[in-house]
């Protein structure tokens, strides 16, 4: 046999140091970075979902935080990365936070002719802007319907899509993206007649109420809260009534906690829409993959039982995203025409 | 758990100084560090950690029982077995949809109406390194060219943090040598670790995220929505792209093993400097390439057996190559070009010859076009990616940014190494303090380039 020794791989070249020197050098990057950049890591751990990492990346965010609102070195530290950072920043305020008591109303709202689909009562739809740009957006759930929607309207001359989502982001919480704001931004941006909007994989997080007091999730309060959240966001969308809006609601995922934030996200979505009837388009995926909120990780799909839901419980596969996206385009073409 | 992410920024630093605490003491660092990989690990997922275990434990239970067998029949039995429970479970998580799904779609095609049940299994995080690491501990201990570890010293082999979902694929007889005698507390490579952890850091996260956001992404998506221009740039941006992603890990992993006194062997070394398939195949995923001809090239015949005996082995060991990246008929057909590049060379050598620059162009572009089959989700919307290089349009993705990026990837390969050495080393030997604030320099900057949004996983979590 060799000798063992022969067998090991050199290491490159460059000085070696002592092991308490590679401690050293490891520590005082993690002590810099801690220095400069405190508030993200607390913002960071905020925005992960409940669970042992969570309680660990905030056990360190929280003193990294309150050190960095003491020292200017945060501060610092943005103004030097900031023209590194792609797109504009999306965060902190002037999203959802901002004119949550200028628009909150306490009288009786009244109901306009927009809560109603003109369609459903057999009148005469308004019709919409010629299509030219479709905007797919949401979190993880939109990866796979925004290829398969893509996929379809590519043919379609001068119809545009654009695919935008923002993984690992969610309406209830706003640490690195307010979807207020981004919203705001995606119409200024893009102008378009269609938005397909699918998310709500990293919902569940508490929300300031309306007067201010922190609402936790599940109940009628988050609810309420979520659902004036994704009624801002719709009406940003629909452009005054210019635009149409297809909202996709959550297919029932696996795990028993989520299927309770599942349920107030849904329930949340359908009142959202009220308002907005004739220019918002809610697409119930409950029916069509999870019946009777019974979650299914197959289903029949053209005669044969295909998976249609990805190993994690959660998202939809390239088949689901297919059967999402026919439903999608039967919307979009009864509006727009096929 | 992913490298570039706070989770391991605030694991690695209190594993990394503990370690090192008990490395005088191996009876308590092995636990620890063995420990420490299965938290590591259980941040993907917690119920594959007990299929890691039983991998290990069903592993050495073949090695000891192949090291004490009393012949060369029964050796070779018991490590058949050994493989074939390897194989098995790889073949379970990674490819049995994959062949379900197409013999359900072809007993239909039949009318038969039969179908293999369907299960909706989670591919488990760096199973394809792991079982291939077992393999080779196995077959080694077979071939008598290492013995086999104590339980514990295998199971750290398989599940050592550095490496455990994504590579290299460390042999037995390197790492299980490292692990008989604490490691050296005043000899540690801290320079070329900190220059490797910063390099895949800018790799990873500033360049290869970059180009799949902004080019390779959207045009691999949705080809048919893209003009000529648009889909060569994401034919090369992909090129660019897997390099640095992989590579970039690869850095990482051998930088953070290099921390705690563990050394990797090398996996990448320019691979886009290749005038032939076979020098690239010296310079690409060295670690899969030896693994494959040690035990699946060599085992077939080699070249030992005539021209068409060797064009036959070569697919062989190509075309499962191909697989064992994933379950699709992609996989398979670049593993098939590469395979057809490798004999037609083999055929070719000293009967043509051509200047280097041109021999370099004609496998850097088969390459590429290799990586547009990779990449793409399904055979025909290859087809159709490829369909479009034919389909001239305006050019709506060609930014300054993502040709610098793509440029600068394959340009630096093909720069004389020697000045990049020069500059590498020289960083290398900067004092700790120096290094220190290099290194949270280099992660501030490329934590500025990531959008408002978790980073990707590295493309090669999902072999």
């Amino acid at each position: 046999m060799p000798d063992r020794d022969e067998n090991i791989p050199s290491p490159p070249p460059g000085r070696h140091l002592r092991a308490r020197d590679g401690v050293l050098v490891v520590t005082l990057a993690v002590m810099l970075l801690i220095l400069f950049k405190g508030e993200s890591i607390r913002s960071s751990g905020e925005e992960m979902q409940p669970g042992f990492e969570r309680n660990v990346v905030l056990a360190v965010g929280h003193p990294s935080g309150w050190i960095a609102e003491r020292l200017p070195f945060d501060k610092w530290g943005n103004t030097l990365t900031s023209w590194l950072s792609p797109g504009e920043q999306l965060a902190d305020s002037g999203g959802f936070d901002q004119p949550v008591r200028q628009t909150r109303q306490r009288a009786v709202p009244p109901v306009s002719p927009e809560s109603f689909d003109p369609a459903s009562l057999g009148a005469k739809p308004r019709p919409p802007r010629k299509l030219h740009t479709v905007l797919v957006t949401g979190d993880s759930m939109t990866l796979g319907l925004d290829l398969e929607l893509g996929r379809r309207l590519a043919g379609r001359d001068g119809v545009r899509v654009i695919r935008e989502p923002h993984l690992g982001t969610g309406i209830s919480k706003t640490g690195f993206v307010d979807w207020g704001k981004l919203s705001t931004q995606q119409v200024g941006d893009k102008h378009p007649e269609a938005t397909v909007v699918f998310i709500g994989a990293n919902e569940g997080f508490d929300m300031p109420g309306p007067n201010g007091k922190k609402v936790v999730c599940c109940g009628p309060d988050w609810a309420a809260e979520y659902a004036f959240r994704v009624r801002r966001m719709m009406n940003t969308y629909r452009q005054r009534g210019a635009a149409r809006v297809y909202y996709l609601t959550l297919p029932f995922p696996r795990e028993k906690k989520r299927q309770e934030i599942a349920r107030a996200v849904n329930a949340a979505i359908q009142v959202a829409s009220v308002p907005y009837r004739s220019s918002v388009r809610v697409i119930d995926t409950v029916p069509i993959f999870t019946p009777g909120e019974r979650y299914r990780a197959a289903m029949d799909v053209d005669g044969r039982k295909q998976i249609v839901r990805q190993p994690d419980g959660i998202h939809l596969n390239g088949t689901g995203s297919k059967l999402a996206a026919d439903a999608v385009m039967k919307r979009l073409d009864a509006d727009f025409g096929g | 758990m992913v490298f570039p992410s706070l989770e391991f920024a605030i694991f690695f630093p209190i594993v990394l100084a503990v370690s090192w605490a008990l490395m005088p003491r191996p009876h308590l660092w092995k636990p620890f560090i063995l420990a420490a990989s299965y938290v590591f690990y259980a941040a993907a997922s917690v119920k594959f950690c007990f299929l890691l275990a039983g991998v290990a434990l069903a592993n050495q239970a073949g090695a000891q029982l192949v090291h004490r067998a009393p012949g060369e029949r029964r050796r070779k039995q018991i490590a058949a077995a050994t493989v074939a429970i390897d194989l098995g479970v790889l073949g379970l998580f990674k490819y049995y949809n994959f062949f379900s799904d197409d013999i359900g779609s072809f007993l239909d095609s039949i009318h038969l109406g039969l179908s293999p049940p369907l299960l909706s299994l989670a591919l488990p995080v760096g199973l394809s390194f792991w079982t291939f690491q077992a393999i080779s501990y196995v077959v080694d201990v077979k071939r008598r060219v290492i013995e086999p570890g104590k339980t514990i010293d295998v199971a750290l082999y398989l599940s050592f943090f550095p490496h455990v979902v994504a590579g290299p694929i460390v042999r037995a007889r390197e790492f299980l040598p490292q692990l008989q005698t604490p490691r050296d507390p005043r000899d540690v490579a801290v320079g070329p670790a900190v220059v490797l952890i910063g390099i895949g850091l800018v790799k990873k996260v500033a360049i290869a995220d970059f180009l799949a956001r902004s080019v390779v992404d959207p045009v691999f998506g949705v080809p048919q929505a893209y003009h000529a221009q648009d889909v060569a740039l994401a034919a090369y941006g992909y090129a660019a792209q897997i390099y640095c992603d992989f590579s970039g890990y690869t850095d990482i992993a051998i930088g953070v093993a290099l921390l705690m006194g563990i050394v990797f062997p090398r996996n990448f070394n320019s691979p886009y400097r290749a005038t032939s398939f076979r020098d690239f195949w010296r310079r690409w995923h060295i670690t899969l390439s030896r693994f494959l001809r040690d035990f699946l090239y060599i085992p077939l015949g080699g070249n030992r057996h005539g021209n068409l005996q060797t064009a036959r082995n070569i697919m062989i060991t190509m075309l499962l190559g191909g697989l064992w990246h994933g379950a699709a008929w992609g996989f398979i057909l670049w593993g098939g070009l590469h395979g057809v590049g490798l004999v037609v060379e083999r055929q070719l050598r000293g009967r043509v010859s051509a200047p280097a620059w041109l021999r370099w162009a004609i496998v850097f572009n088969l390459v590429v076009l290799g990586w547009v089959l990779f990449r793409s989700e399904s055979i025909s919307l290859a087809g159709t990616f490829l369909s479009r290089l034919a389909d001239p349009g305006p050019a709506t993705l060609w930014t300054f940014p993502v040709v610098l990026a793509i440029v600068a990837t394959v340009g630096l390969q093909l720069l004389p190494p020697r000045p990049l050495d020069a500059l590498r080393l020289r960083a290398a030997q900067l004092s700790p303090a120096a290094l220190g604030t290099a290194l949270a320099l280099v992660i501030a900057f490329v934590g500025a380039t990531v959008p408002s949004q978790a980073v990707p996983p590295f493309i090669y979590f999902q072999f």
